[in-house]
C-alpha cells in the first residue's frame, strides 16, 4: 500500500459518508432546507475560500458535493493527493455543517466546534504579532493521559494556542486540565471531522487577514503557508480518513507530525514521524519555523542597561575570571540545525559556589548557533555583543573580547542565587531574541575547568579567531559580489550615503562591510540595503552605474555620482561622524589627514573643526574626504589618485594607532619600509613649508608623483 | 521670444485615502503638484481641517474653547459640536485620559467614549490614543473594533506597536492606519513598508511624520515633509506617496508661548491669543510643506486655517 492508495482510499471512505449523509438530510427536511453555520458572513468558510461559492442550502451542498468531487483525481502524483486532502476537509465540513440544521447546538461544554467571525478578527491580530506564535492542532489518543496534558502544557508555556479533536479531549478533561479560549486550549470535537473548525479559522483568516479573494485556491494556499503557523499532532493509530485529512493540512502548508510508524510514508518537512511523544513539541516548532519570542530572562538578579557601566570593587567580588592570567575566551560557531539542541545548557567544571570567595579562576564559553540563514560571518557579530548582555546582569561585570576577557561577580549576585546556568541563559535568551532573524536553535556550553580552557582555547578557540581574522584580510573590494549601503545618519544628514565595501568600512569607523552585511540580514528594511556592483564604469576611480543609482536612491536625488576611490572625482559625501578628514595639501602634492581628538592646527591652515564645517553635511567637496581610522591603511585609499603614500601628515597620536597596519601595507604595496617615519606631524610642522622641508629630507614619496591638480 | 509657462506638474501623484462614510466622506491626498501649486495642475482634494476634543472633557482647555462648547454635558454633545465648528471637515477623538502616567483609565471606559462619540457624529472620524506604546496597542486595537463601518483613521501604528495596531486597524476592521514616525523620512518609509508588508493596502495608510511647533526646532520638520513629498512626486516612490496628516494642536499648545499665564508674561499678551498664534503658524507651515489634513483645536484657528485653505486652492 502506497501513501497514495491511503488518502485515496481515506477521501473516498468520507466522500461516502457525506454523500449518504447528504442524501439523508434531504430525505428528511427536503432540498430547499437552509444550511449554515452560526456568526459568519462566510457561509462555508473553508468551501466558499476555495471555491468562491456560497452554499445556503441542502439542495446547493449536494451540488458543491459534485465539485469537490471533481477535486478527486487519482492520478499518483503529490498534486493529485494534496487535492484529495482538501476534498476530504471540504467534505468533512458539509457533515459537520449538518450537526447545525434548524439551529442545533451539536457542541456543549467544554467543545466548541464552529467559531464565529469574531473570534478569528480577535484572534488574527495576536496572530499576526507573533503574540500567538502558533496553532496546535492535536488529533486523537495520546499513549497516556499524562502524555496529553505534558504535550498541551508545553504548547499553552509557549502562548501557543492549541486545538483538540478526538480522544485527546477526554484525556485533557479526565486529567481535570482547566480548557477554553481563554487559557488558549480549545476543544474542538471528538469527531475527527470536528478538525475543519479549525482550518476554518486559518481560511477565513486568510480571507479577512490576507485579503484573499475567495475561489483563488493558489492565493489562499500561498497564504495559509506563509502566514498562519499552524501544525498537525496526530496520535497513532492513523487510519485512512486521517491519512487523507492530514494531506488536506500539508496542502495548506500545515506539517504533519505524528509516533505512528506502521504503514506511514515519510515526507521531509511535512509528514514527520517522531515516536517519542516527549518531543513533539521541538520537533513541531522546527518543521513550522515557529520562534518563541523570550519576554523575560529567567535569572535571580536584574537585567538592564543600567547595570552596564557597575563596577565591582576587589571587596565586594565573589569570583573573578581573568584572561590575562589564566585561558579564557568566548567564542560563537555556526553548527548544522540537526547537530544543535535548542536552549540546552552544558557546564564542564565547577559551578560559580564551588570556587574560593575572591580567587581569580579561568572560565569559557562557547555558544552553538544553528539557523537556515545563518552566515559563519555574523559569529564575530553576535561575539561582539557579548559584553552589552553579560554587562547589563546586576553585579556582573565584563570587559575585553575573544580570548582577553575579564569578568567579575559579585557578593550580592552570587548570594542571590547567580549560577553559571543563569550567565548562560542570559547569553541564550539575548541571542534568540536579538537575532531571531537568522539563529533558529542555540545552545551554550560553559568550561571553568583549567585543562579544559588551555586544551579548548589552543585547539577550538584561537584557530577560529585565525580564520576570522584571515577572512578579514582576504576580503577584498573585488572578492565580494556586493556593496552595502548606510544611511543611519540620514537624520541629520538627509543627503549623505555611505556605501560600505570590505576595503573601505563607514567613514565613522562602525560600520564595516560585515556589520552591514548582518544589518541587512537582520533588519532587511534598515538602513543597510544591497548594492549590486556588476555595471562598472572606471575600475580605478571605483565608478559603478549601480553605486550611481543606488545613492541617487537612498539620497532621494541629491547625489547621482560616487567614486568610491578618488578624493577629487565625486569623492564620497559625508555626514558628520567621520573618525577623520583627509584634504590635500598642495605644496607637497600628497594629503594631510586629521581626527576628531586632535584639536590642533594642520598644514592645511584648519583645525578638525574647520575642515567638518565644510567637508559634512552629505556635501561633495573634491580634495576633501571623511572616513574611518581603519580605512587610512586600506589599499583603496585614494587608489585612484596613487594611494596612501600621498599621506604627508597626520597627528602623532592617529600616526601611532595606524603605524603597525600602514608601515605593513606600504612594505607591501610600495616596498617602503618604516613609512610613518616620513609622515609629518604637530611635532614636526603645523605650517606647510616646514612640512615640505621635513618630507624633502625624508625622501617621502609623494613629492615624485603626479600633481594632484 | 513669447513666455511660455511650464507646468510643475509631475507624472506620480500622492495616493488619496477616503475616510468616513457616505454623504460626509471625505478625501485626503491625490495631487500631483506641490502644496497649494494649484496654478501648475488642480489639486482635488483640498488639504482637511480636523478638530481635536479628549476624552478629558473641557476642564484644561482655554476660555474660548469652553465657551464655544458651552452647554455640552457628555462627549456626544462635544463631538456634535465639534463636527459643526465653522471650517471644520472632521473630529479627532483623542484618549488622553487613557495614559497611565495621567487618568490611567481602562480600555473599557474609553471604549464606551469611543462608542459614544462614533454614534453621535456623522463626519469622519480620527481616533487617537495616549502616545504611551503599551497602552496605545491594546486601546486602538480595541477602537478599530468598536468603530467597525465607520472608516476612521486610526492614529497612530508607530514602529513599536505597528503589527497589533496595524492588523487590527488595516486588517480586520477596515480601517484606515495612521503610521506614525519621528521626523525622519527613511523611518517614515521603513514604517510604511512594514504596514504594506503586513498586507494593509497603501490606500489604507496615512503618515503622521511627526511634528513640532513652529520655533522648535521646526525645520527638521519642513525638511522632512519636503523631501517625502519630492521623493513621492519626483522619483515616483511609491512607499512615501501616502497623504500625511498632522496633528498640530498637541504641541502648538504645549510650548512656553501657549502655556505662559499674563501673570509671568505681562509683555508677551494675552495667553490664549498666542496659543491661536502657535496653532495657526504651525498648521499654515505644515500645510505649506506638504501635509494634507491637519488637527486643530481652537474655532479661531479652525476658521482661520480653513479659510487661508479656500484662499488658496
Amino acid at each position: 500500500m502506497t501513501l497514495f492508495d491511503r488518502v485515496f482510499g481515506g477521501n473516498d471512505a468520507v466522500y461516502g459518508l457525506t454523500e449518504a449523509a447528504i442524501d439523508k438530510a434531504i430525505a428528511e427536511h427536503g432540498a430547499d432546507k437552509a444550511v449554515a453555520f452560526p456568526h459568519t458572513a462566510y457561509s462555508l468558510p473553508c468551501y466558499y475560500a476555495v471555491t468562491g461559492t456560497k452554499v445556503a442550502n441542502l439542495g446547493e451542498l449536494k451540488t458543491a458535493l459534485g465539485v469537490v468531487k471533481t477535486l478527486m483525481t487519482r492520478e499518483k502524483r503529490l498534486n493529485d493527493a494534496f487535492m484529495s486532502g482538501v476534498a476530504t476537509a471540504l467534505c468533512a465540513e458539509f457533515i459537520e455543517v449538518l450537526k447545525y440544521i434548524d439551529g442545533a447546538t451539536p457542541y456543549e461544554e467544554p467543545l466548541y466546534g464552529h467559531l464565529a467571525d469574531a473570534t478569528i478578527r480577535e484572534l488574527g491580530v495576536p496572530l499576526v504579532t507573533g503574540d500567538i506564535p502558533g496553532v496546535a492542532v492535536i488529533l486523537g489518543s495520546a499513549p497516556t493521559k499524562e502524555d496529553a496534558v505534558a504535550l498541551v502544557k508545553s504548547y499553552q508555556a509557549q502562548g501557543i494556542l492549541v486545538t483538540l479533536v478526538g480522544g485527546v479531549i477526554d484525556q485533557c478533561v479526565e486529567a481535570g486540565l482547566n480548557m477554553g479560549y481563554a487559557v488558549r486550549i480549545v476543544p474542538l470535537g471528538k469527531d475527527v471531522t470536528a478538525v475543519i473548525h479549525v482550518v476554518s479559522v486559518a481560511l477565513r483568516a486568510a480571507l479577512i487577514f490576507g485579503n484573499v479573494t475567495p475561489g483563488d485556491a493558489a492565493n489562499l494556499m500561498k497564504y495559509t503557508f506563509e502566514r498562519v503557523p499552524a501544525f498537525v499532532n496526530a496520535f497513532k493509530p492513523l487510519d485512512d480518513v486521517i491519512v487523507a485529512c492530514g494531506a488536506g493540512a500539508i496542502a495548506l502548508g500545515f506539517p504533519v507530525v505524528t509516533n505512528e510508524t506502521e504503514n506511514i510514508f515519510r515526507v521531509p518537512k511535512s509528514l514527520i514521524v517522531q515516536e517519542d511523544v516527549d518531543k513533539f513539541n521541538a520537533t513541531s516548532l522546527e518543521a513550522r519555523d515557529i520562534k518563541i519570542k523570550i519576554t523575560k530572562i529567567d535569572i535571580p538578579v536584574s537585567f538592564a542597561s543600567a547595570f552596564e557601566g557597575e563596577i565591582i570593587r576587589k571587596g565586594d567580588m565573589q569570583v573573578e575570571f581573568d584572561g590575562s592570567r589564566k585561558d579564557c575566551f568566548e567564542l560563537v560557531q555556526t553548527k548544522e540545525l540537526t547537530a544543535v539542541e535548542d536552549h540546552k545548557f552544558t557546564l564542564i567544571g565547577k559551578d560559580f559556589d564551588e570556587f574560593e570567595v575572591g580567587s581569580k579562576n579561568a572560565i569559557s564559553y562557547i555558544v552553538d548557533v544553528a539557523g537556515k540563514n545563518m552566515q559563519s560571518d555574523f559569529e564575530p557579530v553576535f561575539e561582539r555583543k557579548f559584553h552589552s548582555y553579560l554587562n547589563c546582569i546586576e553585579g556582573m561585570m565584563h570587559t575585553g573580547q575573544r580570548d582577553m576577557i575579564r569578568i567579575r561577580i559579585s557578593k550580592a549576585t552570587f548570594e542571590a542565587g547567580f549560577r553559571a546556568k543563569d550567565l548562560a541563559e542570559v547569553l541564550y535568551a539575548n541571542i534568540k531574541n536579538e537575532f531571531d532573524a537568522v539563529v533558529d536553535k542555540c545552545a551554550v556550553t560553559i568550561i571553568t575547568d583549567d585543562a579544559e580552557c588551555t586544551k579548548l582555547r589552543h585547539e577550538l578557540a584561537i584557530p577560529a579567531y585565525d580564520r576570522r581574522d584571515e577572512r578579514l584580510t582576504t576580503l577584498t573590494d573585488e572578492a565580494v559580489p556586493v556593496y552595502y549601503s548606510c544611511i543611519m545618519c540620514q537624520a541629520f544628514s538627509p543627503s549623505h550615503v555611505c556605501v560600505v565595501t570590505p576595503e573601505r568600512l563607514g567613514l565613522c569607523g562602525a560600520v564595516s562591510w560585515l556589520d552591514a552585511k548582518a544589518t541587512n540580514e537582520l533588519d532587511p528594511q534598515g538602513p543597510c540595503q544591497v548594492i549590486t556592483k556588476e555595471r562598472v564604469i572606471d575600475e580605478n576611480l571605483g565608478r559603478y552605474e549601480d553605486v550611481d543609482e543606488a545613492v541617487a536612491k537612498f539620497s532621494q536625488g541629491a547625489l547621482e555620482h560616487v567614486t568610491l576611490y578618488s578624493i577629487m572625482e565625486d569623492p564620497m559625501t559625508s555626514c558628520g561622524c567621520f573618525e577623520c578628514i583627509c584634504g590635500i595639501e598642495p605644496c607637497s602634492n600628497g594629503v594631510a589627514i586629521t581626527n576628531r581628538e586632535y584639536a590642533g592646527m594642520t598644514p592645511l591652515g584648519m583645525t578638525f573643526g574647520e575642515l567638518a564645517s565644510m567637508t559634512g553635511g552629505g556635501v561633495q567637496t573634491p580634495g576633501f574626504m571623511g572616513h574611518g581610522k581603519h580605512f587610512i591603511a586600506s589599499k583603496k585609499f585614494m587608489k585612484a589618485e596613487g594611494g596612501f603614500e600621498r599621506i604627508v601628515w597626520m597627528p602623532k597620536d592617529l600616526k601611532e594607532t595606524v603605524a603597525d597596519r600602514l608601515n605593513k601595507a606600504a612594505k607591501e604595496v610600495y616596498d617602503i619600509d618604516n613609512f610613518t617615519d616620513m609622515i609629518g606631524d604637530e611635532t614636526i610642522a603645523t605650517d606647510p613649508e616646514t612640512l615640505l622641508e621635513f618630507l624633502t629630507e625624508k625622501g617621502h614619496p609623494a613629492l615624485g608623483l603626479d600633481p594632484l591638480m | 521670444m513669447p513666455f511660455n509657462g511650464k507646468s510643475g506638474k509631475f507624472n506620480a501623484s500622492i495616493g488619496a485615502v477616503e475616510v468616513g462614510c457616505g454623504e460626509k466622506a471625505m478625501k485626503i491626498g491625490g495631487e500631483n503638484v506641490l502644496p497649494f501649486y494649484t496654478f501648475d495642475a488642480p489639486i482635488e482634494n483640498a488639504p482637511k481641517v480636523g478638530v481635536m476634543i479628549t476624552d478629558l472633557g473641557l476642564d484644561n482647555e482655554p476660555e474660548s474653547v469652553k465657551a464655544y462648547y458651552e452647554g455640552c454635558t457628555t462627549m456626544a454633545d462635544i463631538a456634535k459640536k465639534a463636527a459643526e465648528m465653522p471650517g471644520a471637515d472632521f473630529v479627532c477623538l483623542k484618549l488622553e485620559g487613557a495614559d497611565p502616567n495621567g487618568q490611567d483609565k481602562s480600555v473599557e471606559d474609553c471604549m464606551a467614549v469611543v462608542k459614544e462619540v462614533v454614534d453621535a457624529i456623522d463626519v469622519p472620524l480620527v481616533i487617537a490614543g495616549c502616545k504611551n506604546v503599551s497602552k496605545d496597542a491594546e486601546l486602538l486595537t480595541k477602537a478599530s473594533e468598536v468603530a467597525q463601518g465607520k472608516n476612521v483613521i486610526i492614529l497612530a501604528a508607530k514602529e513599536e506597536d505597528y503589527k497589533g495596531i496595524g492588523a487590527a486597524a488595516g486588517l480586520a476592521y477596515n480601517q484606515k492606519v495612521g503610521a506614525e514616525s519621528a521626523v525622519d523620512i527613511n523611518l517614515a518609509k521603513q514604517l510604511n513598508v512594514l504596514i504594506s508588508q503586513l498586507g494593509v493596502a497603501p490606500a489604507n495608510i496615512v503618515m503622521n511624520v511627526g511634528t513640532a511647533a513652529v520655533g522648535y526646532g521646526f525645520e527638521y520638520v519642513v525638511s522632512t515633509m519636503d523631501r517625502i513629498k519630492a521623493a513621492a512626486l519626483s522619483q515616483d516612490d511609491k512607499q512615501l506617496q501616502m497623504p500625511i496628516i498632522t496633528p498640530v494642536a498637541d504641541e502648538a499648545w504645549n510650548v512656553k508661548e501657549a502655556m505662559a499665564s499674563e501673570e509671568d508674561m505681562p509683555e508677551w499678551g494675552n495667553q490664549e491669543a498666542r496659543g491661536v498664534g502657535m496653532e495657526v503658524s504651525t498648521a499654515a507651515s505644515v500645510l505649506a510643506s506638504g501635509s494634507n489634513a491637519v488637527i486643530l483645536k481652537h474655532p479661531t484657528s479652525v476658521a482661520t486655517i480653513s479659510k487661508m485653505i479656500k484662499e488658496l486652492m
